[in-house]
């Protein structure tokens, strides 16, 4: 279990993180919802051991995790952010292999090409194993790079707007792979996510921050409802309810209200 | 396949231009010519090595394929330690150290530019080329200028000996100091060697390198004293090699067409001593030392340099 205990992130005068204390449920998908600029990243790249906290304590099976040593930490934690621009000359398989590299540091053994088989078929990427990641469209490298997290075989999975720039299909692809990373894998998944539909309909569990502070946490059921979510966006929402799930309308939903 | 064999192409090539360079119009003389020619041929191949490596590797700290530790000030730097050198000591200067002290003070004085260069550039792993690359340029501009009033400041001798540190010249290079070049840059080369897994997963930026468990600042930094090492051997050995660096990585890239260091190394090596050979031959033979390496090289690779700029502007 990762836990955070009364953490600061501080810019010189500007408080990113003030006082954030919370809990991520082992097993589950939590998504971290919010306004831009609301420490949504802050709070993950603390977690990833990417930024320092200014004061506080993260805790990961009660121990410090400053106190892990970061080779380790690599076997614990995956973090993969917003995937740069890449001209990098790799195939999906070496890109893949890279998620090894915390255990045989670059020395493949034979139970390492059988993770990276079988994280290359989970996402079902066998047609591009040996495709340039330069070559791919934006969908299919964040494919890969997934498949690269997923080899490290970690028990958490931290991801920064994997959804980014990705068609429809691509984004629920990725959610797909997360929830069954999740239930058939037990692993846990912290996402941070922008578009609230997805969070909703796809992890168990929500963050919601504002202006530096945990808003809101708890299940989707009880944290995703209208009142919630116009307190924290400050806008109004509807929420439309249907046997696959429900919707979040927000585009303009005060004014099919006054239409009503 | 088409990759190993340009692989193995690249140094039997090397292989042949090495030979011919050794033995063409020698009269076989292995008296005089050919052991003169042996040492320079060593010179070219420790500085080939040196230029390769530190250029690769810098390319990949700082995950661009422009910048190079000499467009970052690190060759600027050693001259304008020249220059200081012979206005305050004068002539002297070269008695008191002689080379070797010369060439290890140079070497604490590239791992101190280094120290710098980590700490203003790769501490958040967040960096601008554009940025870098104007600062790398002014820099060297800044400190090209101070080199050039030091250098009114000389008398006409002391300026005749720093013109010999200004120019690449493979002509200068003492039997002594390419042994002691050359074990120093085997033994940079053996510790790049043992982090070849560790550059490649560098290849992938900060933030990845640090989620898959890599040490990213001691990493960094190590690489960076490996760089320094390299460069000032190689100045020290040949003289400033300038826009070189960013024509053999870019052309390695584009032969060996994947980012693994175990190619991409050994590959830019072969590609920077064959370019060394061909240009000191077309200098001894066909310019009849009428021209230097220096000139012959910044024409090609200053060219290539621009052409790439460009290029890259273009594309994104």
């Amino acid at each position: 279990m990762i836990s955070l205990r009364h953490v600061y992130k501080t810019y010189g005068t500007k408080h990113v993180l003030s006082d954030v204390s919370v809990q991520f449920p082992p097993g589950q998908v939590t998504s971290l919802i919010g306004p831009n600029g609301a420490g949504k990243t802050t709070l993950l790249m603390l977690i990833a051991r990417l930024l320092a906290p200014t004061r506080g304590e993260l805790l990961i099976g009660g121990r410090s995790i400053a106190d892990v040593p970061i080779r380790e930490y690599a076997r614990r934690v995956a973090t993969l952010r917003q995937t740069p621009d890449f001209n990098l000359r790799l195939t999906v398989e070496e890109l893949v292999a890279f998620g090894r590299f915390p255990y045989s540091r670059g020395a493949l053994t034979v139970q390492d090409r059988q993770v990276i088989d079988e994280a290359i078929e989970f996402l079902s990427l066998q047609p591009l194993r040996l495709s340039y990641i330069d070559e791919l469209s934006g969908g299919q490298r964040q494919m890969a790079f997934l498949a690269m997290t997923i080899a490290q075989q970690t028990d958490y999975l931290l991801l920064d707007e994997p959804l980014n720039n990705l068609d429809m299909k691509h984004a629920v692809q990725i959610m797909r792979a997360l929830r069954r990373l999740c239930d058939e894998q037990g692993r846990t998944v912290i996402l941070v996510v922008h578009d609230i539909n997805f969070a909703a309909n796809y992890s168990d569990h929500i963050v919601a921050m504002k202006n530096g502070a945990v808003h809101l946490r708890g299940p989707v059921a009880e944290v995703v409802t209208e009142a919630h979510l116009r307190d924290l966006f400050d806008l109004d929402f509807e929420i439309l309810q249907s046997e696959q799930g429900f919707v979040c309308n927000y585009f303009n939903p005060s004014l099919s209200r006054e239409q009503i | 396949m088409r990759r190993v064999a340009t692989r193995y192409g690249l140094w039997a090539l090397v292989l042949v231009l090495a030979i011919a360079f050794l033995l063409l119009g020698s009269g076989f003389d292995f008296e005089y010519v050919i052991p003169k020619r042996m040492t320079r041929l060593a010179a070219m191949v420790i500085a080939g090595v040196c230029v390769a490596y530190s250029s690769v590797i810098f390319q990949t700290l700082a995950g661009n394929r422009i910048l190079t530790p000499a467009i970052m000030g690190y060759e600027a730097i050693y001259l304008l330690f020249q220059a200081l050198l012979i206005l305050v000591l004068g002539t002297q200067s070269l008695v008191l150290l002689g080379r070797n002290g010369n060439v290890l003070l140079s070497i604490l004085l590239m791992l101190a530019y280094s120290g710098l260069i980590h700490r203003w550039l790769f501490h958040d792993g967040r960096n601008n080329v554009y940025l870098l690359l104007l600062l790398g340029l002014v820099l060297s501009m800044v400190m090209g200028t101070f080199t050039q009033f030091i250098q009114l400041k000389i008398s006409p001798g002391e300026f005749s000996i720093f013109q010999g540190f200004n120019y690449a010249s493979f002509n200068k290079a003492q039997p002594t100091q390419v042994i002691y070049s050359g074990l120093l840059v085997a033994a940079a080369c053996f510790i790049a060697q043992r982090s070849l897994p560790v550059l490649d997963v560098l290849s992938l930026g900060r933030d990845q390198a640090i989620s898959l468990g890599v040490d990213f600042q001691r990493s960094v930094r190590l690489q960076l004293a490996l760089i320094a090492i390299l460069v000032a051997v190689s100045t020290s050995l040949v003289g400033p090699t300038a826009f070189m660096g960013v024509f053999v990585a870019n052309i390695t890239y584009a032969l060996a067409r994947t980012a693994r260091h175990r190619i991409t190394l050994p590959m830019s090596c072969a590609i920077a001593i064959g370019i060394f050979i061909v240009a000191q031959y077309v200098v001894e033979q066909m310019f009849n030392y009428n021209t230097s390496v220096s000139i012959l090289i910044n024409l090609v690779c200053g060219g290539y340099f621009l052409a790439l700029m460009i290029r890259t502007r273009g594309a994104s």
